[in-house]
Formats: C-alpha cells, structure tokens, sequence
C-alpha cells in the first residue's frame, strides 16, 4: 500500500501548476460555499432574533382560536403563574405578556389605523430592539399608564412630538367602541415603514384597559429563549403544561409565516445557487481527474505490463483523487472558516449599498452582515465536495485500466 | 515441457481489423526459446516482430494458436494469474524505457520486487546489486529526468531482471540511444545472459543487436521466414 500511497502522492505534484489550481479552484469555491452559508445563516438567525423578540417569542402561547380569528376576546387569562412557570425553565430568558388591537390613532392633524400592542416596559426592555430604536423622547416605563411610543411614520402622519397627546380608538372585549387620550412618551424608528408608520406601544395596564380585558390576562404570551435551538424541547413542555387548558402553544414559524416562508425561500434560492457552485468545482476536479489520467494512459499501460494489477492502478488513480479532495477542502476549510469567522466577529458593513437599510417580511434589518458560524456550516458543504471528489473518481479509476497494454510495448 | 523450453509458440495468429481493413499480423508462426537463449528477432516493419513479443508477453491475445510460458497457456489464465506470470517470470526491457518519472532509479528498478511484497530491507540490498551489474551505482536517487537515455534503459534493464525472471523481452532496446551507448547496452545484456543465465528475446533493426545475439531469427510477413544459430561475435547480418 505504501508503493501505491507514493506513487499517488507523487503523480499529483508532477503538474504542479495544474495541481495548484485544482486545488485552489476547489478551496476558493468551498470557501465561497462556506462563507455565502454562514452569512444566510447569520440572516436567518439575526431576523429570527429580532422578530421573535419584537412580537411574541419563539415560543407563543394564546387563545386556541386566536391564529385565525385575532381578536382582543380571544385571550389567556391568569398568565403570572404560567408566566412563573414557564420562567423556571432554564432555557428561556423571557415572558412577554402581550396585549395586541387593532384601533385608530387620533390627533388634531388626522386618524391612522394602528396596531396597539401592550406591553411590560421591564420585559420589553430586556428583550426586544424597539427600546433601542428610540430616537426621541424615552421608552416606556415600569409604571407608565396613559404613555405610548409611536414610529416616526405615524408621528409624520398625525404631527405628534414628544409630549403630545393622541386618541387611540378601538372595539374591546367585549364589543364596545372605545377610546383613551394618551401622550408620547418616544418616537421610534427602526427602518421598517411598516412598523413605524403602523405600531404603537403602550403599558400592559393601559392596553388591558383599553380593550376591556380583565386583570392579568393576555391576548399572547410570548417565551423568548436564550437559544433558539431549543425552541422544539420548550414548545413540548409548553404543550404538556397548558394541555387540557384553553391555550395552545405555537412556534414563531405559524405566528409569524411570512417571515417563515421568506427563510424557507431565501434558503431554497440559496441551495440552488450553492449547488451551482459546488457543481463548478467538482467540474474542475473531474476535468483535473480525467486529464491526469488520460495523459498517462501508456504510463498506466506499462505499470499493467509489468504486472501490476487493475486494483492496484484503481487505488492509485482514487488515491490521487483522495489526495486533491482532501488538500482543497483542507483550503477551502481554512479560507471559509477563516473568512466566516472574522464576519461572525466584526461583521460587515453594508451600509453604503444599502442606504437606510433593508426590511423583511415588515422587519428592518441591521445593515452590519454577521455570518454564523456553526461546525455543520463548515462541514457539510466539505463533505459533500469531498465525498463528490471521491465519487467522481470513479469514473478516472475505470479509464486508467481501460488501456491497451500492447502500446505500452511501442 | 520439453527439457530447457520456457516459450513454445505453436500456430500462433494474430489478426487486427476486419473485412477490407483485415490485417494478418502474423500468420501461423512457429518457435522454441530454451532457458539461457540471446535471442533476436530481426525483420523489416510491419514484420510482425513486436505483435510476437507482445503475445508472449501476455499483453495482448492472439486470433489462433497457442503461446505456452514455461508450459503454461497463458491464454487459459485468468486476467489475474497472467499479471502475476508478467509480474513473476516476465521481464521488460521498452524502446522508450518507460520507467516511471516520478521514482528514483532505486524506485523503479525495485518497483515490481515491491508488488512481489519482498520485505524492504532485502529488496534494498538486492537492487543496490542490481544497479551496480548495470553500472548505476552512485546514481540509485535519480529521478529518470536526471538521467541520460541510456541510464535510464540501465534502470529499466535493473527493473527487468531484479526478480529474477525466467525470460525477458525487450523491444528494440537501443532504438533511442546511440550506438555506443547501443554497445555498452548489448555487453551489459549479453553479460547478464552468460552470468546470471537469463534468457533474453529481443526485437530489432539494430545490426549490432543481431551481431551479438547467438540466435537470430528473421520474420517476413508475420512468420518465421530463419533462425539462425551464430557465434555472437560475427559481423553484421543483412537485416532487410
């Protein structure tokens, strides 16, 4: 085996160039495949953050019927001892009670149509981004009764300012058409027009009074996890806890399908264009492969004359194969990690292509770029590249025996 | 097996084409080699001299006919046992040399003791041997492109006869070297052949080759048109 192994390793550097670019060919396009991967990945995770710390967790329990039909009669009641429950799990870092209407904003310059979500200052300060995305005035408060933030959108729209006072219209609980003054207490802007131009926060005790729910009641409970890996365990002990009960637990993927449905495209596009790619680079090793092999086809005639067997030629030709596979995935290892950890740290900028940013499925994103960088990011594209090297080998393996030994002899 | 005979050749045909492109390489040739023989095969091309040496040599199958290597068919052996009668019995000896370029002299000249599995230390000893028969000491770490061209038909005589084969077969030999290195070349192999007793069958164009040789015998037109038992001193036979 060690004359085989010599000879393998030996064969594949007597065209260095040729060598040196097959295996530069095959790191650049792992690296690219890497690289492109962790950063759609590093996507999917920031948006997943964001949103589910915006709205409702990764983990939402509501109203069996609420998914179809929202409406402020359909909520959970009692939620601080499920709350408290759910809270003692260690893998979630928060609750959010939620209260969410639709109504009308009102001011002296005009009306909007409004999302109202209630929450707790406290919570929300914790986890979501919208505290962050203040750009006047302040966030709510523990305490806080008749304050809201609104977007910079809707503070355009019905020119209100810090201060200023508002009418939020609605139907509550129970049917009856409603409204509360209120002031701003902050203006937010977080890129997305829809958000800004659409949402109101207000304490979860105004909310609740607004639209007619009873004390310590929600229309969605929202479980933030500290990882989102562990959404399916914390979705099945939801399940288990509130069985028999009026609630159902749901995975941000059927709370939020839009942006499910953008992830699920986005990563479809993304396998295609992938796919592309590792097929360019599996071209230029078979093309490397096959030339090798043709180009020594009197070679592999003389070593069959002299009495080497066809196994013995075939382990040659797929060690070689071996040996280029492993040397470009070594490269595209190191360039890809390399290159995708560096923008898991520092990230990327992309400021200046995108202007004031990017929304998806109505959420803005931050224009810095992170890739993810995870082992299963890093190894299942090289071993799909590697084990492809090894299964196109086949084909080389069978040309190299496939010669007339008798040329061999001229 | 007749006493002494390692290659009996009976009938042998050997056709190539079909129809209007039919070609009869050789037609129904008849020949013995005894163990110890300095054989050539002279004749003009298209002779039918390296289709001969490539049927005994197991490389490629005749149309009719039989080739029996120290008495045995090697057309009844399966595809492995005729790698293992090259590998074993069979030496090489190319015009080209074909040594492979990416092993030293040393490589080469042991590559088939290796695919025998000698054990590393033995197989050393006994190709350094070896290459010094064939005045290579010195030079055992070279790669073939280090090497001048009738070096390198040295290292490819070393390859032939390090495992002790019971006949070697060497298509025009020195066909790519100069004549004096074509001389040096035919000593070393007539020295081989008195010394060590191995048997030699050659193809050639080379006077000299067929000078030296103790036997010559002539193809025309794909079959044995002489063979002639001579001196190996003599002057130079009409090839053509």
């Amino acid at each position: 085996m060690s004359l085989i192994l010599r000879l393998a390793w030996r064969s594949i550097w007597r065209n260095r160039r040729r060598t040196a670019i097959t295996i530069l060919s095959i790191g650049f396009g792992l690296a690219l495949a890497i690289f492109f991967i962790s950063v759609a990945e590093g996507v999917y995770v920031r948006l997943i953050d964001q949103v589910t710390r915006t709205t409702s967790g990764h983990v939402t329990l509501e109203h069996p019927a609420y998914q179809e039909a929202p409406a402020v009669d359909l909520y959970v009641e009692n939620t601080r001892p499920l709350s408290a429950v759910i809270r003692s799990w260690p893998q979630v870092d928060m609750v959010k009670p939620l209260v969410l209407g639709q109504g009308m904003a009102k001011s002296g310059a005009g009306s909007l149509g409004a999302a109202i979500m209630g929450v707790d200052p406290a919570v929300e300060r914790m986890t979501s981004p919208l505290p962050g995305n203040i750009r006047e005035g302040e966030y709510l408060s523990p305490g806080d009764q008749a304050l809201v933030v609104i977007g910079r959108g809707m503070a355009g729209h019905l020119n209100l300012a810090v201060g200023k006072k508002l009418v939020l219209a609605t139907n509550d609980a129970h049917g009856n058409l409603v409204e509360e003054l209120c002031r701003v207490k902050g203006v937010f802007a977080t890129g997305s027009e829809e958000l800004d131009s659409y949402f109101i926060q207000a304490p979860l005790g105004f909310a609740s009074r607004l639209f007619g729910l009873p004390r310590d009641a929600a229309t969605r409970l929202g479980v933030v996890l500290k990882r989102a890996g562990d959404q399916d365990e914390i979705l099945r002990k939801a399940r288990d806890l509130v069985k028999g009960r009026d609630i159902r637990a749901l995975p941000w993927q059927e709370v939020l399908p839009e942006v499910a449905s953008y992830i699920r495209v986005d990563k479809g596009s993304n396998w295609i264009f992938q796919g592309i790619l590792i097929f360019i680079v599996l071209f230029t090793i078979f093309n490397t492969l096959l030339m090798s092999v043709l180009e020594r086809k009197s070679e592999f005639a003389v070593l069959l004359a002299i009495g080497t067997r066809p196994r013995q030629i075939r382990a040659q030709v797929f060690l070689e194969s071996l040996f280029l596979g492993f040397l470009g995935c070594a490269a595209g290892l190191l360039l890809g990690g390399g290159l995708s950890l560096l923008v898991n740290e520092v990230g990327i900028d992309l400021a200046s292509l995108l202007g004031e940013g990017v929304t998806i499925s109505g959420f803005a994103m931050d224009t810095r770029l992170y890739a993810e960088f995870t082992l299963a990011g890093l190894f299942w594209p090289t071993g799909v590249v590697f084990g492809a090297t090894l299964l196109l080998s086949l084909i080389p393996m069978r040309r190299a025996v496939r010669v007339t030994m008798a040329d061999a002899m001229r | 097996m007749s006493q002494g005979v390692i290659i009996k050749v009976r009938n042998l045909v050997k056709d190539y084409g079909k129809g209007q492109v039919l070609t009869k390489a050789l037609r129904g040739v008849d020949l013995d080699l005894v163990a110890g023989e300095f054989t050539a095969m002279a004749g003009p091309s298209g002779s039918g001299k390296s289709t001969l040496l490539n049927m005994i040599g197991g490389l490629d199958t005749p149309t009719s006919g039989s080739v029996e290597v120290e008495g045995v068919d090697i057309a009844r052996l399966s595809g492995g046992k005729k790698s293992a009668l090259r590998r074993d019995r069979i030496g090489f000896i190319f015009q080209s040399y074909n040594l492979i370029p990416v092993m030293t002299a040393m490589e080469n000249a042991e590559y088939v003791l290796m695919l025998q599995g000698m054990k590393t230390a033995k197989r050393r000893e006994l190709v350094a041997g070896v290459l010094a028969q064939v005045g290579l000491t010195g030079l055992e770490n070279r790669f073939p492109r280090e090497l001048s061209g009738g070096q390198q038909q040295r290292v490819a005589i070393a390859r032939a006869i390090a495992p002790a084969p019971a006949l070697v077969l060497a298509d025009e030999p020195t066909a790519n070297v100069d004549s004096k290195t074509g001389a040096a070349l035919m000593d070393l192999m007539r020295r081989l052949n008195e010394e060590k007793g191995v048997t030699f069958l050659f193809s050639t164009h080379d006077p000299q080759v067929m000078r030296r040789a103790r036997r010559l015998i002539r193809l025309k037109d794909g079959a044995v048109e002489s063979s002639l038992e001579q001196d190996g001193n003599g002057p130079a036979p009409d090839c053509e």
